[in-house]
Parts: structure tokens; C-alpha cells; sequence
């Protein structure tokens, strides 16, 4: 029973992170219909961000705020300025922009902080051996509370943002049918900036929250959460924010059942293949996601 | 502007001009150029191989696929056992791994059937992530070598051909690998164009445009996308043989082996213009090319970009190639033979045979 908390803990904290990434990706679809495959490598430089900031002195907090906002202006104007104008002619090539994007970052980062030695980010939260909590005799750890905690209430204010304010209407009508948008006088340029902004901003904070997680910054940190975000994203439903969130968490403790319960046949190196795998039955069974809406199609 | 009637004998000069342009560069790449140049070559061969396959599926299908790098990883792993431990002669190793590669296509196929557009991305996409962690699984350690890999798996000796004349060392390696990539090459490009122009293709396109609309008229969807998918893996586990003969070494990290390999496969593809028979083969060459080029400048200090880079710790080559394909999907947002096409219409335009003449092609 204790491991089984333990896992369960776990599994909530590194869920929260990929569903923060998830979030990003779907509201991205949401409002643009394309996947953003440079979503994680965003994620990185703005951790980078966070970081140095941190380094010249800014308290961390504010340096993460900060760093959110560098990943708002990141991620719309990207959207304002190269995407918007590729995807106007064509669709595939906003995929081959977001991959420039992925190396174009990762480079870049590589060139600035790649040759100091390991950067360690410091934790948001208390992350000494003692400071945890027993709970049914696991260990849940401060940082791993603290993680769990910011994810969900910026899941929260995304939310209320989505329904309740007039801009999360906009972004609703923006995404269902752009041109009706427009029409009613939405300024639909600036709702699509704006989704690509949120993306970043939350990209910018879970790439923080796992960078203090992991402790050392490097230019592949978000490589391996981007492929939990994206699962997360597809088997919530691409256009699900609910659906994200809950797959992430889902993906994050079934990772560490798998990897905990099996640990000859699937450990740590196979938890990764074997969540896909679980992923790809249950897509099988429900093609477009859990919380997904079937498309119908007129012919 | 010059207009030229399809078939006529203008247009087989033209074809002919072009057909001698191509036969003159490939004699003259492998007789006159450095050995490390033709390796290039025989780089942009190889990707040429995968990204026709993978036009084959997205290009001329519609079906979306981030997991070609498994097919290429299949290919290049049947070749390295076959011939490591069962002692095979290379060149057999080509059948084999199209045939195992075709099962696995099928197989991969399943899913196509009912998952659709970027649902289908992420499983496929799971393919490409699996395929590296199951090599190195080390329950499969016996077959695989695990993560350290499988080495010198190439032609130890290097087999005469009579045109060739022999091949002696390095260089001649390089010569041949530039010759088998060719056949290669041509026997992919072949194949593809046999498709594409058949019935087959025809029902590849329309379930590209509207699948549902295809279903109605007749196409048999599952068929088609198992077969479609069967013969590209194929056809991709080409490629990774060639590369694996190419290098000598197969691993787990691998060039073109892991999710990676499928995002270039998928660059080459787009480039140079999906759904078009040339696309991948000007893909292949200008990527290459690119990648090759950035490299170079990303090593040498001096001029304008030692001047903007200067500051930089590590070199700035996949910058610079990231910026220059931005650049070239705003140019041509259908790809290098898309503009092509588009130019070439001003100034030679072929006015096509009328619907239902008689003359034999």
C-alpha cells in the first residue's frame, strides 16, 4: 500500500507538469489547428530565462514571472510573425516552421548557455532530503507538493479565463469558425497571438517547475516531457483543455504504476514506450481522444 | 513564352535534354569528384529513399506518419543480422529487409485505419519512440546488441562489376556505395511513379483529397492505406540498409534511427514538394546540401558570420538552417518543385494531349 501512494504522489507531480505542456499544445490546436512542435523547445530557452534572471540577482518568483512573460512575447510573436504567414499558403509548411523553430531553439540556447558548466536551477520549493510529508507511509516531498500545487491553480485561473471572461469567448469563437469571428468584429489576430502567448507562458512555467525538479538546465531538458505532453494531448482529445489535464495526471501515475510494478520487464527505461503503447490501444478503441469531439464530416 | 504540345517531338527533346543533364552529373559526381563529396551523394541518396517512401504515405495518401524512422531502423537492423550473424552476402540482405519491413508496414497500417490527421501523428509518432528503446530493451539484447550497437557490417570486399571496373580501398568504396545508392534510388523512383500513375495512385489520391468521398466511390480503404503503408516501409527499410552499409555501424542512437530521423524523412519531404514525384529527390540533395554548407560556415571564424557569431559557445549551423527553411516555406510554400513548377510555367508551357485522343503513349 505504500508504494502504491508513493507512485500515486509521484505519478500526480510529473502528470501536472505534462499537463501544463499539454495545455499549451491544446490551446494552441484550439485556436490555430496546428500542432506546435516547438511548444517544449519554448519551454527550454524560457527555463533558460527564468534562470538567468535568477543569476543576476532577481528573486526567484519574480524571475519566473518574468520568464512567463518572455515566453507570452515568444510564443505570439511567433505566431504574428512567421506562422500566420506560412500557414496562409500552406499547411505543411507551418509544420516544417515549427521544426525550424525546434532546432532553431535548441540551437540557440546551446549557443548561449551551452558551454557554462550544468546550471543548476534552484527549486521554487524547500527541496532538502528532510523536507517532506508521510502520508499512508509514502513519501510526498514539498517540491513534489509545490509542483502539484501551481500547476492546478494556474489550471484553474486558465479555466475561468476560458469561461468566464469576455477574451476566453473570443478565443472560443476564434477557434470554432475565425471568419464568423471576424466578422462579428473580434480582432482574430490578436485572440491567435494571444493563444500562442498563453502556450509559451505555461510552457515557460512547467519548464521551470520540471527544470527544479531535474536540477540541471541543458538545451534536450523538455525533449522527453514533450512527448508526454503531446500524449497527453491525444489521449485527452486535442481539443479538450479538461481532457489534457486529466490524461496528463493519468499518464504521470501510469508511468510510475508501470515502471513500479514491472520493474524487470518495464522499469525506467521502457515506461515511456510502454504509456505510448497503452495509448495507442486506447486510441483504438476512441480514434479521436477520451474527452475529444468526433469530427462528422459532409461529403 | 514557348508552348509545346504533350508527346510531341519537341517535348521528347526536352525530355531527352534533361535525361542527358542528369546522366551527365551522375557520371561525373563518382569519376571526378572526392571521395568525401560522393559520400554526400550517397547521403542525399539515402534520403531521397526515405522521403519518396514517406511521400508515397503523406504526399500522395494523406496519411500522416512521424514513424518511418522504425522502418529505416527495421531495414538497417535486418541487414546488420543477417549478415553479422548469419552470413549473409550484403547485397540478399535488400530482399530481406523489404520483406520484413512491408510485415511490420502493415501492421502499423492497423491503426491508420480508424485514427485520423494528428491523432494518427502521435501514434506513429510512438512507433519512431519505440522502435530505439526496443532495440536497446536488453530482453532483446540478444538479437540487437543492445545499445552499444551492431559494427563493421559492410562489404569487406567490394564485389566486381564489369562497368565498374575494380574498386580498390576507401575510394572505391565510396564509388560503389555511390553506384548501389543509385540503383537504389532509381528502383524506389520507379516504383513510386508505377504507382502513382496506376489505378492504385489514383485511389491513393482520392483518399488524400476526401476519404469518405473515396469510400463511396469504390476505393477499399482498408486495402489500400495496408498496402500503401506495407509498400513504403518497404521501400523506407531500403534506405536505412544502404545507410547501414554505407557507415558499417547500426545503433540505437543512430542516424535517421530515432523520432529524429522521421522529422528529417519529413523535412526532405516538404522542401522539396510533397505529393510530387521529384519532390524528394531535390529535397534530398538541396538538405544535404544545406546541411552540409551550415556545418562549414558554423566551424569558420572569420568573415560575417565569425562577425555575428563570434559570441556564440557552440556553432551556429542548425540555427542557420533553421532560419534558412523559414525562408524557404515562405519562397515556396509547396515546396522547391512547387516554385519550380510555378516558374517554369512562364517560360515553357506543355499543353497536354486532349481527353480521350487515341494516340498510344
Amino acid at each position: 500500500m505504500e508504494r502504491f501512494f508513493q507512485y500515486l504522489f509521484d505519478g500526480l507531480s510529473l502528470g501536472s507538469i505534462y499537463a501544463l505542456l499539454a495545455l499549451g499544445l491544446v490551446v494552441v490546436f484550439r485556436g490555430t489547428g496546428h500542432l506546435n512542435f516547438a511548444q517544449g523547445e519554448m519551454a527550454m530557452i524560457c527555463t533558460f530565462v527564468v534562470w538567468q534572471f535568477n543569476d543576476w540577482g532577481v528573486p526567484l518568483v519574480l524571475s519566473i514571472i518574468l520568464g512567463m512573460i518572455v515566453g507570452f512575447a515568444l510564443g505570439a510573436g511567433v505566431e504574428a510573425t512567421i506562422i500566420r504567414g506560412v500557414a496562409k499558403k500552406s499547411q505543411a509548411g507551418v509544420f516544417v516552421v515549427s521544426i525550424a523553430l525546434f532546432l532553431g531553439l535548441n540551437s540557440l540556447a546551446a549557443m548561449i548557455w551551452g558551454s557554462l558548466p550544468p546550471e543548476q536551477l534552484p527549486g521554487l520549493f524547500p527541496d532538502e532530503p528532510d523536507d517532506f510529508q508521510r502520508i499512508f507511509g509514502a513519501v510526498w516531498r514539498y517540491e513534489y507538493i509545490g509542483v502539484l500545487a501551481v500547476a492546478l491553480v494556474l489550471m484553474g485561473l486558465l479555466f475561468l479565463l476560458f469561461a468566464k471572461t469576455k477574451f476566453g469567448l473570443a478565443m472560443r469563437a476564434v477557434a470554432s469558425n475565425p471568419e464568423s469571428a471576424r466578422l462579428a468584429g473580434i480582432p482574430t489576430g490578436i485572440v491567435l497571438a494571444s493563444s500562442w502567448g498563453i502556450a509559451g507562458a505555461m510552457g515557460a512555467l512547467s519548464g521551470t517547475l520540471w527544470g527544479g525538479i531535474v536540477g540541471e538546465l541543458n538545451a534536450g531538458l523538455m525533449f522527453t516531457v514533450f512527448i508526454y505532453a503531446s500524449a497527453a494531448a491525444t489521449l485527452g482529445g486535442f481539443d479538450s483543455p479538461g481532457g489534457a489535464v486529466i490524461a496528463g495526471l493519468t499518464i504521470g501515475v501510469g508511468e510510475q504504476f508501470l515502471a513500479g510494478y514491472f520493474p524487470g520487464w518495464i522499469g525506467q527505461e521502457m515506461k515511456l514506450s510502454a504509456a505510448l503503447l497503452t495509448i495507442f490501444v486506447v486510441l483504438l478503441v476512441k480514434p479521436s481522444g477520451l474527452f475529444g469531439s468526433t469530427k462528422v464530416e459532409r461529403v | 513564352m514557348l508552348r509545346i504540345d504533350e508527346g510531341s517531338t519537341r517535348h521528347w527533346l526536352l525530355r531527352l535534354l534533361g535525361f542527358a543533364v542528369i546522366t551527365f552529373i551522375v557520371v561525373w559526381v563518382p569519376t571526378q569528384m572526392s571521395s568525401s563529396r560522393i559520400g554526400q551523394f550517397t547521403d542525399a541518396f539515402i534520403l531521397m529513399i526515405a522521403a519518396m517512401s514517406l511521400n508515397l504515405v503523406l504526399g500522395f495518401t494523406g496519411q500522416i506518419s512521424i514513424g518511418h524512422s522504425a522502418f529505416f531502423g527495421i531495414g538497417g537492423y535486418t541487414a546488420a543480422i543477417l549478415i553479422k550473424d548469419h552470413g549473409w552476402s550484403p547485397g540478399y540482405t535488400f530482399y530481406a529487409a523489404a520483406v520484413v519491413a512491408f510485415v511490420v508496414g502493415c501492421v502499423v497500417a492497423l491503426p491508420a485505419l480508424r485514427i485520423r490527421g494528428i491523432y494518427l501523428a502521435l501514434v506513429t509518432l510512438a512507433v519512431a519512440v519505440l522502435f530505439p528503446t526496443l532495440v536497446r530493451w536488453k530482453k532483446l539484447a540478444w538479437l540487437t546488441d543492445g545499445s552499444k550497437g551492431m559494427d563493421s557490417v559492410r562489404y569487406e570486399d567490394v564485389p566486381v562489376w564489369p562497368i565498374l571496373g575494380e574498386l580498390k580501398g576507401r575510394e572505391g568504396r565510396a564509388v560503389f556505395m555511390f553506384w548501389l545508392g543509385l540503383i537504389v534510388v532509381v528502383a524506389t523512383y520507379l516504383v513510386c511513379r508505377g504507382i502513382v500513375k496506376s489505378r492504385f495512385g489514383r485511389a491513393l489520391v482520392a483518399i488524400r483529397d476526401n476519404e469518405t468521398a473515396a469510400a463511396v466511390m469504390g476505393v477499399n480503404l482498408t486495402t489500400t492505406k495496408v498496402l500503401v503503408f506495407g509498400v513504403s516501409a518497404a521501400l523506407c527499410a531500403l534506405g536505412g540498409v544502404l545507410s547501414t552499409l554505407k557507415s558499417g555501424v547500426i545503433t540505437p542512437d543512430g542516424q535517421y534511427v530515432t523520432l529524429l530521423g522521421s522529422i528529417v524523412f519529413l523535412l526532405v519531404m516538404i522542401v522539396g514538394g510533397a505529393g510530387t514525384l521529384w519532390g524528394p529527390i531535390i529535397g534530398g540533395l538541396v538538405y544535404v546540401w544545406l546541411d552540409n554548407t551550415t556545418r562549414d560556415i558554423g566551424t569558420s571564424d572569420s568573415g560575417i558570420l565569425g562577425a555575428l557569431f563570434g559570441w556564440a559557445d557552440q556553432s551556429p549551423a542548425t540555427l542557420i538552417l533553421g532560419l534558412v527553411l523559414v525562408v524557404i516555406m515562405f519562397a515556396a510554400p509547396y515546396g522547391l518543385v512547387g516554385l519550380a513548377k510555378r516558374l517554369g510555367r512562364k517560360v515553357v508551357v506543355i499543353v497536354p494531349r486532349p481527353v480521350g485522343s487515341s494516340t498510344p503513349r
